[in-house]
């Protein structure tokens, strides 16, 4: 116990628990994605899908656990980001980084502030919004709307730069950075931002036309 | 004789009378400077010119003047060691700038390396981080056959390519988290590669991460602005495998 709170404590450890969290995120929103996919099979599967979840008792337990995992990943990101802060009282007058950093990497900190605006957002709407006409509904109304898809998009574009540099950077704290795979699992990255936000992206696309835009 | 045109510049320079002063920049002619000069070279010509007008030296760090010291420093033009990549400082030449140019010089920054005076900061919390763990106990007497121990050729270049780390503190300067990691992750593994560092692998890299978190160094985040500003061009993955190895000493480890 008092070795695994060392760990944990570490700056290593921190990192560690932020990387394992995010890739556990990552694996929700593969399963959030697919799930979203019934949009396109049918209104009644998709509804049925979504009053399937809403009834299920394992979900709220799965709730929790998806909750404390965000939670994580979110305060020991800032909590890190705070003794970082310390960690140069005085700032430079003049800064250029001679390379290395990505657009992905300079804008973790506000990429993760517009998802966290979106969560509330999706939570509150989606979570805890009634869905009297069915969940299938419930997505078009609010999707349609072309100031609410806006804000989806361009939440969706920050979580696919925040996840370019964050698949590749858990890898690396993870210690697993080989000359002949870092290259592809750089590439994997992308392609898994991409692919994700590109697959969710489409729902607001289509309720846009869909609603008549 | 074809005399090489000669560089009048303007230097934004910090001075700093000491560590509870709070510092500003400070503008200075350097001029008639030889484009063969160092960076180093060129202050020495601004500082005599300064001693003669009776003024005060800019203080600045270096030793060897080669590039193998690691006691040169600076943040030139927003940059550790200036623009070049694997230079440092005093390997710097001025034909790197243009007559006439502006360059702002600053110490390297961070809360682990405290000002001592203008370009000069205290560095020795990289020492301390060494004599955590940094080294192998090892028995003395006579020496062994060269060759008793076998490493292998791959193995022996990767040692060597992170024992090539000068301890500049360049990669603490470059982080936008002013972290550390470079540097240790080079120490560390240049002696978990090799046999002689397997007895004390695992308190090694304990006591080093441990010494490190206490100096105040910021935590990595994978923004890999050290490895574009080390002189020495030690590869992040060094940092991978010091995350690999501490992990291994926190799991494993019986201490
Ligand atoms: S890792 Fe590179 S930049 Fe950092 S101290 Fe060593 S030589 Fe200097
Ligand atoms: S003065 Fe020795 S490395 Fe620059």
């Amino acid at each position: 116990m008092k070795h695994s709170c060392k760990f944990l404590h570490s700056s290593i450890g921190k990192k560690f628990t932020v990387g394992a969290a995010g890739v556990l995120l990552c694996l929700f929103l593969v399963f959030h994605l697919s799930g979203n996919m019934l949009l396109f099979v049918g209104e009644s599967q998709f509804n049925a899908f979504a009053n399937t979840l809403d009834t299920n008792p394992l979900i709220p337990a799965a709730e929790i656990i998806l909750a404390a995992i965000f939670f994580a990943h979110v305060v020991v990101s800032l909590w890190l980001r705070w003794q970082n802060k310390q960690a140069r009282p005085v700032g430079y007058a003049d800064y250029r980084a001679k390379g290395g950093r990505t657009a992905g990497s300079r804008t973790m900190t506000w990429t993760a502030l517009l998802v966290l605006a979106f969560l509330i957002i999706h939570v509150k709407a989606f979570r805890f919004g009634g869905r009297d006409g069915g969940m299938y509904h419930l997505v078009l109304s609010s999707l349609s709307n072309p100031y609410m898809a806006g804000f989806y998009l361009l939440a969706l574009a920050g979580l696919a730069l925040h996840l370019s540099h964050g698949v590749q950077s858990a890898f690396q704290t993870f210690g697993l950075n080989h000359p002949k795979y870092m290259p592809a699992v750089k590439a994997l990255g992308w392609a898994f931002a991409l692919i994700i936000c590109g697959g969710f992206a489409v729902i607001p696309i289509w309720a846009l036309i869909k609603g008549g835009l | 004789m074809n005399e090489k045109k000669k560089l009048n510049l303007t230097l934004k320079i910090w001075r700093q009378k000491g560590p509870g002063d709070a510092g500003r920049f400070v503008e200075c002619k350097a001029e008639n400077i030889s484009p063969d000069a160092s960076f180093l070279e060129m202050l020495d010509v601004v500082n005599e010119g300064l001693v003669k007008r009776g003024e005060e030296a800019i203080a600045f760090d270096s030793d060897c003047r080669e590039g193998i010291c690691g006691m040169c420093s600076l943040v030139i033009n927003g940059k550790p060691h200036g623009p070049e990549l694997g230079t440092a400082t005093c390997q710097l030449h001025m034909r790197t700038f243009q007559d006439g140019d502006t360059i702002t010089v600053e110490p390297f920054r961070a809360k682990a390396f405290p000002p001592v005076k203008d370009l000069v900061v205290d560095r020795s919390a990289f020492d301390r981080i060494v004599a955590a763990g940094g080294f192998v106990s090892v028995n003395t007497g006579n020496p062994q056959d060269a060759n008793s121990i076998l490493i292998g050729h791959a193995v022996a270049e990767k040692a060597m390519d992170a024992a090539a780390c000068i301890g500049c503190g360049a990669c603490v300067a470059a982080c936008p988290n002013a972290s550390a990691m470079l540097f240790v992750a080079a120490k560390v593994s240049h002696l978990a590669l090799l046999p002689q560092g397997q007895p004390e692998r695992m308190r090694r890299v304990a006591q080093m991460r441990a010494q490190m978190d206490a100096e105040g160094f910021g935590n990595c985040s994978n923004e890999y602005a050290c490895e574009a500003a080390c002189p020495k061009e030690i590869s992040v993955r060094a940092i991978a495998r010091l995350n690999r190895e501490y992990l291994k000493a926190s799991l494993c480890s019986e201490e």
